[in-house]
């Protein structure tokens, strides 16, 4: 690797790393659609900050930028507020809007500089390394990496500082403001950061990955973990993830860089979507599929519990009784011979003290309406799950 | 009646869209009492707690607690928001929100530490609730969940606790640990004010009432107004319920 490379990676995983944490918030809020505004509307704000400064890196455009973004978010606010549209509405209104505004702006006074619509949207990592901060003559490394460093360790520092005030308001911003946590004043900080981050880091990624690197390594991350801090340390871990492999997956089919880190997001995402423990798809059809048969089983330990007639007990009129298929019927006699909840003699079947303690217990709990303590009591009783 | 006055609220007024919700509430809570704020839906019960908390702007009136406005008394409330109002699919656990109770006395930035732990532990066990100190929230039961609130709550140890309906999606058993808590709080000299549904249960849980219907129709305690006149004033038909003795 030489150093351009190193370089490259590094701005990657600092943007990564810079957009996961408000990222991670606005999943949680449910308002992973705002960052997909704040990107496109910046655009303006960008332009005019460029025709004041006539500086594409001056802290200044980047504050004037991340402006425009606090102005989207009270606009669709403002809009959803009358009532007369809903929220993902206003969205759609209000960055289209921004954005068309950007767009003429450059089209009338900005073709002569290095200024576009595709650099604003795509960015270029690949050039980062070429523009150099220059300090009384010493270059120090890529301006790209100053300034989303500089960026980051201001949201690590924010994150530290206030991040129970983070948490109690994004979980119940009711008892937040009862306790004098104003959540307008989290919210629009939370806003601020994001908007901060989305300026900081285009010139390098473009306003698409920053979307990318914003939703999907928290949305990777809550299919993991049930625990906030472990959701913020996953997701980072995403992101950085992706931002490695991405660099190394463009350089090895020479395609754009901001592209590949998406594809790699895209991949993990669909990974962890499918094979997650406990939220992935296949655990919960696996658990949806033991869930039926237990139920079938519960039901069965209740109709022996409710009859002692030989008849309505015996193997062969089972199924007629509780009108079971074949297949499901044996299942179930299986699953309750295996877990010594019923025995079987001359074709009758009776519950075993251990059947008749967890039917008695189960049916406690349905009555008191305490189903979910059922699930508890499983891991007591089974040895063999359905 | 000597007694303090834990609430007082002046020609309070409240409108969504310049449609009033509350219009023009007088009321007096005395401390101590555990009182039930009864009315149909849309009444605006919640919007009163709400108010009275500073959550929502009134466009008219006063709130004081203990004579101060709540923006200087806030450590002496603590508030149970409705169960729905969160997402319980939150990825944190059960000790961890009842520690939100904390976060109140110690202020922006500061963060909780083992006294603030302990007294969460101390709540859970008081609802019953310790065995499942580290369970995601998402895997309690609604009961379960309203515990972990009233946990939530207690931690506050405050003089005065706005519940809105803590009943709400509870089984009996719960229930019935609720109101006992409640009954202990008031024991301890607290002043418990509930938005509450259930008309049936009024005179078994509660010593003190406000019908609500947009106007207070009445406050006052439970053995003298609660009332088949006051409950027809307040839900618009002819109502009754038969008052237990």
């Amino acid at each position: 690797m030489n150093s351009a490379q190193i370089e490259i990676q590094l701005i990657a995983s600092l943007v990564a790393i810079a957009c996961t944490i408000p990222g991670t918030f606005l999943v949680l809020r449910k308002m992973a659609m705002i960052s997909d505004a704040i990107s496109h509307s910046i655009l303006p704000g960008i332009v005019i900050g460029f025709f004041i400064t006539h500086n594409l890196n001056s802290p200044l455009l980047i504050l004037f930028a991340a402006f425009t973004g606090i102005i989207t978010v009270i606009l669709v606010e403002y809009i959803q507020k009358t009532g007369l549209v809903k929220e993902d509405t206003a969205i759609g209104l209000v960055f289209p809007a921004l954005f068309s505004i950007g767009v003429i702006l450059i089209a009338k006074n900005a073709n002569d500089v290095h200024l576009d619509v595709d650099a604003v949207l795509l960015g270029e990592l690949a050039f980062a390394p070429f523009d150099r901060l220059l300090i009384s003559g010493v270059d120090v490394g890529p301006k790209a990496l100053w300034i989303i460093g500089v960026i980051l360790l201001i949201t690590i520092t924010l994150l530290i500082a206030f991040f129970k005030e983070l948490k109690v308001s994004t979980f119940d911003a009711g008892l937040a403001a009862s306790l004098g946590f104003s959540p307008a004043i989290i919210h629009y900080g939370l806003m601020s950061v994001a908007s901060v981050t989305t300026v900081g880091a285009f010139d390098a990624v473009g306003a698409i990955l920053v979307v990318a690197l914003m939703i999907a390594p928290a949305a990777i991350a809550y299919l993991l973990t049930t625990d906030l801090k472990r959701m913020l340390a996953l997701a980072i871990s995403f992101g950085v993830l992706s931002a490695i492999s991405g660099y190394w997956f463009a350089h090895w089919l020479d395609a754009s860089i901001a592209g590949s880190i998406t594809t790699m997001l895209g991949l993990i995402f669909l990974l962890v979507y499918l094979f997650a423990p406990s939220k992935g798809i296949i655990a919960v059809m696996y658990r949806e599929k033991q869930q039926r048969t237990e139920v079938s089983l519960l039901t069965f330990l209740l109709h022996l519990k409710n009859h002692n007639e030989f008849e309505e007990r015996h193997v062969n009129h089972l199924r007629e009784h509780i009108n079971w298929q074949k297949v499901r019927a044996k299942t179930v006699l299986e699953l309750a011979t295996k877990n010594n909840m019923i025995i079987v003699e001359n074709n009758i079947v009776s519950l075993t003290k251990k059947g008749d303690k967890f039917t008695s217990k189960a049916i406690d709990y349905i009555i008191t309406n305490e189903d979910a303590q059922i699930e508890d009591m499983k891991d007591d009783f089974f040895l063999f799950r359905g | 009646m000597s007694k303090k006055i834990a609430v007082k609220v002046d020609d309070l007024t409240v409108a969504y869209n310049y449609k009033p919700v509350l219009w023009d509430i007088d009321l007096e809570i005395p401390e101590g009492v555990l009182m039930a704020i009864v009315g149909p839906n849309g009444a605006g019960k919640s919007t009163l707690i709400k108010s009275i908390l500073g959550i929502l702007k009134p466009i008219a009136g006063s709130v004081a607690i203990y004579g101060k406005p709540y923006e200087k008394q806030r450590r002496l409330v603590a508030y149970v928001p409705q169960k729905g109002s969160v997402d319980w699919d939150f990825p944190t656990t059960a000790l961890d929100v009842v520690m939100m109770g904390t976060y109140g006395s110690l202020g922006w930035i500061k963060r909780p530490r083992q006294k603030e732990k302990k007294a969460a532990l101390e709540a859970l066990e008081k609802v019953g609730m310790l065995a499942f100190k580290g369970r995601q929230i998402s895997q309690l039961s609604g009961g379960q969940q309203q515990r972990i609130f009233l946990a939530r709550a207690l931690v506050q140890n405050a003089s005065i606790y706005f519940m809105d309906e803590p009943f709400q999606g509870v089984d009996a058993t719960t229930e019935i640990a609720i109101i006992n808590i409640l009954k202990e709080l008031r024991k301890a000299g607290k002043t418990v004010i509930v938005v509450h549904h259930d008309l049936q249960t009024v005179p078994e849980y509660f010593d003190w009432v406000t019908f609500l219907n947009v106007k207070k129709i009445a406050t006052g305690p439970v053995k003298d107004i609660f009332n088949d006149d006051n409950l027809t004033k307040t839900y618009g038909i002819n109502y009754k319920v038969s008052i237990q003795e």
